[in-house]
């Protein structure tokens, strides 16, 4: 399939954050004209740091670019790399919700539109319509964006990038004989089982004319649908397959992405399946729906018990915890609580009431970085600080003997329970946002990212807190991006793709059927 | 503990520099140009009656602005609360007292439910809502300023106590309503939950605080402070004429904001609307006694409401600017 | 706001296909043309004469004068309601400077317009203070500085003597403001339509984060959004000063505000941006004037019962555009 001459070769990448975090290590990938490349990876590895990289968001430390076998610098941004013909559709950026199609297709582009000071409108339109042509799918281009279904969206973000490089690089907007690059990070993440089929589908059509990046850790699409495949594990490329040439399995590419790590985990602490039927239950939810991100979740929660929503980014996971919190509401389904239905659509404030709470780690939403430590932690529990008849009259003197009570407990590092949350470390944010439920033990407690982006030794604290809490009664439900987390805290897995429910499964149970 | 720099500390601490040096500023620029003031009882007492409706309503607004909203309908709340009065009286006695404040409990619920079940920004909904309110008071007056006559209800707000010396029932009255409010809202969980709100809305909504019961409640409270500002300026109008209108929100939030209440809610709070309201009077009063135009301190005002809105929002927290 | 599913073909042009779905889908064009029909009704000769036709284009035209400015920064999410103080004050630089320049000192409207509004981008998007408060203390200070300027000079008025034209106007049912209102429309439209502005506007009142990401300088066009808005003001106040008589007015009065947005309101845009824009504007002001006109001409109706009218208005203006289309939680 490929011709000699690579279209793209990038030589012995390697960027340190930091000084510290290594992200990739003498990374060396090749793209020849008119195939798709995939890159695959756990999170971390490096994906997405190198995309970036060669989109311009990222300055390597060290490596070499070629193009078309002629040596080229590193775009410096993504501008420069829109001239050399790179451009990438992000997994989660978005659209403008509000604009109309063609108005989405050449945002950003309209300087090559203009005719005498005024929009050609009839070029754009004419224009948008061919792309679409050439995509061979239907698309109204007079919608707005927010209309469109999601696959459709992607679709268009697609064209968009190929139409930026086409404007950019080959300074004509309908010229089709130049080759673009373009990268898509975690394309079909939020869609549906049939939306992909049809995305991917419509991208072979297209690799006639342009080369695709294809980041994604789904394996049976990056082995149905793309050309070649580099493995990329802690920063390294470790393996490299062409699946014209070799018959390659989900099983081994798998392993070589996870490099066995998850068997390593010792896993003493879990409830085992017949000691989980005796506990009685705290939650069952029922067949909840929720159109456009999941659809007929339904799954029972014990006391004690941690239960896991695991799946790809995009897949609904984090919804389905947000609308049993109120963040959002679902359409349909019960949600029934020790016994009782509660309604669907509470807000958060009465969810809280009845016993379920909710703990982000995304410390800007969760805490009030301008307040002290104390108020942080007296704002779910205001009812314990609080004195006199009605329990109307709020005392400081209880506030501040609470953060002192938890600080030392949670051995937060702060000088005082006055001390402002933002100029706390990441990780101590993070253990005041999870003291202030520490001390509430509410009945469920929903867990969404709790240790996102902090070091490993906070991370170790907030496991142990997350346990201790589990052993006092408090049931969990966890939504994360990380895989070990699962392991370490969750009794059962509730195994989720583009928002249909695939099973339930006991830790064990799920360890084995990913390895299969 | 390290040492911070100065420059840092001056900038960290603004919201309490300005109002203070400003109000030394006045009070000796006033001193200056004005021997006599604050120098007889008299000038006292009309300073007294001057600020006082003004600082019950003012405090009002806080609640409002600590939560990050706006309230343009209380000055149009105090004056149709006080028309209620003047209108009704013959016919209710003190029954109208009761009424007004129903009435400006009902626009509170009205402009609480517009934000928080209609999603409607806060400065819209006020906006109608206190049009719709001096429409009513119109209708209902016909144009006429009735006063009331009847020295028990006179009394209510002008009543000298200690008598004979010392200053207006009003006086008392607004340092009760605003002590009252600063309990409110640094002494109970409900004020905790204000602030909450102003700091950081979906930070409050995560932390369990619902927002549409606080938020109504803020506002109808807020009301309700009007209204009485209005029951006891009808009561000391006695043949005034009544000037306030839609014009007063803007003198109504210098004070606030001049006090050292962030625009954006969360900083500040009802202790500091006392100094606000302290130092827009007196700037009202030194402007009136070398003869300004109202227009001018008008002008005046405005200039100060943005210029403390600039130099008091806090940058680092406000990424999207609205 | 509805957005039918078009059935038109790949091929129908998009111009066309949003016009139609305008004029179906868009509530208040159903409110005019029922209007129109009940006001007929009820007051036969008075609403449907040629002096009420003349009356009703009046009102259209210094709606839309103090709207179509506006309306830009609308589409972005923040508010200006700096258009009052701008035409007022315009207009009394006009009068300051007519006995110097003649009828050419009206150009300084547009002119100090555009000052004005640049002046308000970048206290905004500089400062970062928000749009609402800025252009607040914006138009208070210009609208009583309008007063005190009359006041200083010791006159009753600020008017200019009527050129010969103008006091014999001789074209039938189009009066002279609205001829000069025309400009402004038709600039606003151009500038929505013809110029990458009105979809730059439309995505920051959409999704400002992602403008961002997309390398689009937010801050630029948050201040021309502003610019074009003082400019376009400036350019209609023309109008409103020969309506008023050849005059400027010297009355803060807080109805004018409440014109200008409620017609921005009644059309359709939504306060939180993203979408709408003059377009939707000048159906909102045909209702807007509609209304009030045709009350005006119902029998028995009390001038003190008119303030009640024009709040309860804005007032279900607000509530029907209240039907914001993103998640976003309001303060």
């Amino acid at each position: 399939m490929p011709p000699s001459v690579p279209l793209l070769e990038a030589k012995n990448i390697s960027k340190t954050f930091n000084g510290a975090v290594r992200a990739l290590d003498n990374v060396s990938i090749v793209i020849y004209e008119r195939e798709i490349v995939s890159v695959v990876g756990e999170n971390g590895a490096g994906k997405s740091t190198l995309m970036k990289i060669l989109v311009g968001v990222h300055q390597p430390d060290s490596g070499e670019l070629y193009y078309r076998g002629v040596k080229v610098p590193f775009p410096r941004n993504p501008l420069e790399a829109l001239q050399r013909g790179i451009s990438i559709v992000y997994q989660e950026k978005g659209v403008i919700p509000h604009l109309k199609v063609y108005q989405y297709l050449f945002f950003g582009l309209e300087e090559y539109f203009m005719k005498f000071g005024r929009l050609n409108l009839g070029r754009i339109f004419s224009l948008a319509q061919s792309i679409f042509d050439e995509l061979k799918v239907k698309i109204d281009i007079s919608r707005y964006m927010f209309e469109l279904p999601l696959s459709t969206r992607k679709l268009v973000e697609i064209a968009k990038a190929i139409l930026s490089v086409r404007c950019v690089a080959a300074g004509r907007c309908d010229s089709s004989d130049y080759n673009p690059i373009i990268i898509l990070d975690e394309p079909t993440a939020p869609l549906s089982t049939e939306e992909r089929d049809e995305l991917l589908s419509h991208l072979h059509k297209l690799k006639e004319g342009t080369s695709f990046i294809f980041v994604s850790h789904i394996i049976p699409e990056v082995i149905k649908f793309s050309d070649r495949v580099y493995v990329l594990r802690d920063g390294k490329v470790i393996a490299e397959h062409n699946l014209c040439e070799e018959k390659v399995d989900e099983e081994l590419l798998f392993r070589e992405i996870v490099g066995r790590e998850i068997s390593r985990y010792l896993i003493p602490h879990m409830i085992s399946k017949e000691e989980l039927k005796r506990r009685p239950l705290v939650l069952s939810v029922q067949n909840l729906t929720k159109k456009g991100y999941f659809s007929n979740i339904s799954f029972d929660l014990r006391k004690g018990e941690c239960l896991g929503i695991f799946g790809p980014a995009g897949s609904g996971k984090s919804e389905i915890v947000k609308c049993i919190y109120g963040v959002m509401y679902p359409d349909s389904g019960k949600i029934i609580l020790k016994g009782k239905p509660i309604k669907l659509r509470e807000d958060p404030g009465d969810r809280l009431s009845r016993g379920i709470g909710y703990f982000s780690g995304e410390t800007g939403k969760e805490l009030f970085l301008y307040w002290p430590i104390r108020k942080n932690l007296s704002i779910v529990n205001l009812d314990k600080v609080t004195r006199g008849p009605f329990k109307a009259v709020l005392s400081i003197t209880a506030e501040k003997s609470l953060a002192e009570k938890l600080m030392k407990k949670l051995r937060i590092k702060a000088p005082s329970p006055e001390t402002e949350c933002f100029s706390l470390s990441g990780g101590n944010k993070q253990k005041v946002s999870v003291a202030k439920w520490f001390e509430r033990m509410p009945e469920i407690l929903l867990l969404e990212d709790p240790t996102m982006g902090i070091d490993v030794g906070s991370r170790e604290e907030i496991y142990e807190v997350l346990l201790d809490m589990k052993k006092n009664g408090v049931s969990m439900i966890l939504v994360s991006d990380d895989p070990k987390e699962y392991v370490l805290l969750c009794d059962r897995i509730l195994y989720i793709m583009g928002g249909i429910q695939q099973g339930i499964y006991t830790v064990e149970e799920f360890r084995r059927l990913m390895e299969q | 503990m390290t040492a911070v720099p100065l420059k840092e500390l001056v900038q960290r601490n603004l919201n309490s520099i300005i109002p203070i040096t400003a109000f030394i500023i006045l009070v000796v620029g006033l001193r200056i140009t004005n021997p006599y003031f604050l120098a007889t009882r008299d000038s006292v007492v009309t300073l007294a009656l001057d600020m006082s409706w003004f600082l019950i309503a003012a405090t009002g607004l806080t609640l409002v602005i600590l939560m990050g909203s706006f309230d343009f309908s209380v000055p149009n709340i105090v004056k149709l609360s006080a028309i209620i009065c003047g209108v009704f009286y013959e016919y209710l006695g003190f029954g109208v007292i009761p009424i007004a404040l129903l009435v400006s409990l009902i626009f509170g619920l009205v402009n609480g439910l517009l934000l928080a079940r209609f999603n409607i920004p806060s400065f819209m909904a006020t906006l109608a809502t206190g049009i719709i309110a001096e429409g009513i008071a119109q209708l209902i007056s016909g144009g006429y300023i009735r006063v009331i006559v009847d020295p028990n209800f006179i009394a209510l707000a002008t009543a000298v106590i200690p008598p004979g010396i010392g200053l207006p029932a009003i006086f008392y009255w607004a340092l009760a309503l605003w002590a009252i409010g600063i309990f409110i809202t640094l002494g109970t969980p409900f004020g905790r939950k204000i602030y909450a709100i102003g700091s950081n809305i979906e930070g409050a909504k995560l932390a369990g605080v619902k927002l549409i019961k606080t938020r109504i409640l803020v506002f109808m409270l807020c009301a309700l402070y009007a209204g009485i500002a209005g029951v006891l300026y009808a009561s000391q109008l006695q043949g005034s004429h009544m000037h306030i209108g839609t014009l007063d929100t803007l003198p109504l939030f210098s004070s606030v904001v001049v006090g050292g209440t962030a625009l954006a809610g969360g900083i500040g709070g009802v202790h500091r609307t006392l100094l606000g309201v302290l130092i827009v009077k007196w700037l009202d009063s030194g402007m009136s006694m070398v003869a300004l135009d109202i227009n001018f301190r008008m002008v005046v005002f405005g200039a100060i409401a943005l210029i403390m809105t600039i130099l008091t929002i806090d940058r680092r927290r406000v990424k999207i600017i609205r | 706001m509805s957005n039918k599913v078009s059935r038109s073909s790949a091929l129908k042009s998009p111009i066309l296909v949003s016009v139609t779905r305008l004029i179906r889908a868009n509530p208040v064009m159903w409110a005019i043309i029922v209007m129109i029909i009940i006001f007929s009704a009820i007051e036969g000769d008075a609403f449907l004469s040629t002096r009420n036709f003349i009356s009703i284009l009046r009102g259209f035209a210094v709606t839309l004068a103090l709207a179509l400015g506006p309306t830009f920064v609308i589409l972005t999410g923040r508010l200006d309601i700096s258009f009052v103080g701008i035409w007022m004050f315009g207009n009394t630089l006009a009068w300051l400077l007519f006995p110097h320049m003649g009828y050419y000192s009206l150009l300084i409207c547009p002119i100090f317009g555009t000052f004005i509004g640049f002046l308000n981008g970048i206290i905004h998007a500089k400062l970062k203070t928000p749009a609402f408060i800025s252009t607040l203390a914006m138009t208070a200070v210009l609208g009583y500085l309008t007063t005190i300027i009359r006041n200083w000079l010791g006159v009753i008025s600020l008017t200019v003597p009527p050129p010969e034209f103008a006091q014999n106007w001789p074209i039938p049912y189009l009066p002279l403001p609205f001829l000069l209102a025309l400009p402004t429309i038709i600039l606003a439209l151009y500038i929505m339509f013809f110029t990458k502005l009105g979809t730059y506007f439309c995505a920051i009142g959409s999704d400002e984060e992602a403008v961002t990401h997309m390398g689009v300088n937010r801050d630029k066009y948050l201040i021309l959004a502003f610019t074009v808005s003082g400019m376009l003001t400036g350019l209609g106040s023309i109008a409103i000063f020969v309506h008023l008589g050849w005059q400027a007015k010297v009355l803060f009065d807080l109805d004018d505000v409440v014109r200008g947005l409620a017609a921005i309101v009644l059309g359709g845009t939504p306060l939180s941006g993203g979408m709408g824009g003059p377009h939707r504007t000048l159906l909102g002001a045909l209702a807007y004037v509609l209304i009030f006109n045709g009350l005006f001409l119902l029998p028995g109706i009390d001038p003190n019962q008119l303030k009640l009218y024009i709040g309860a208005l804005l007032f279900v203006a607000v509530i029907a555009a209240s039907k914001s289309l993103k998640g976003v939680i309001m303060t």
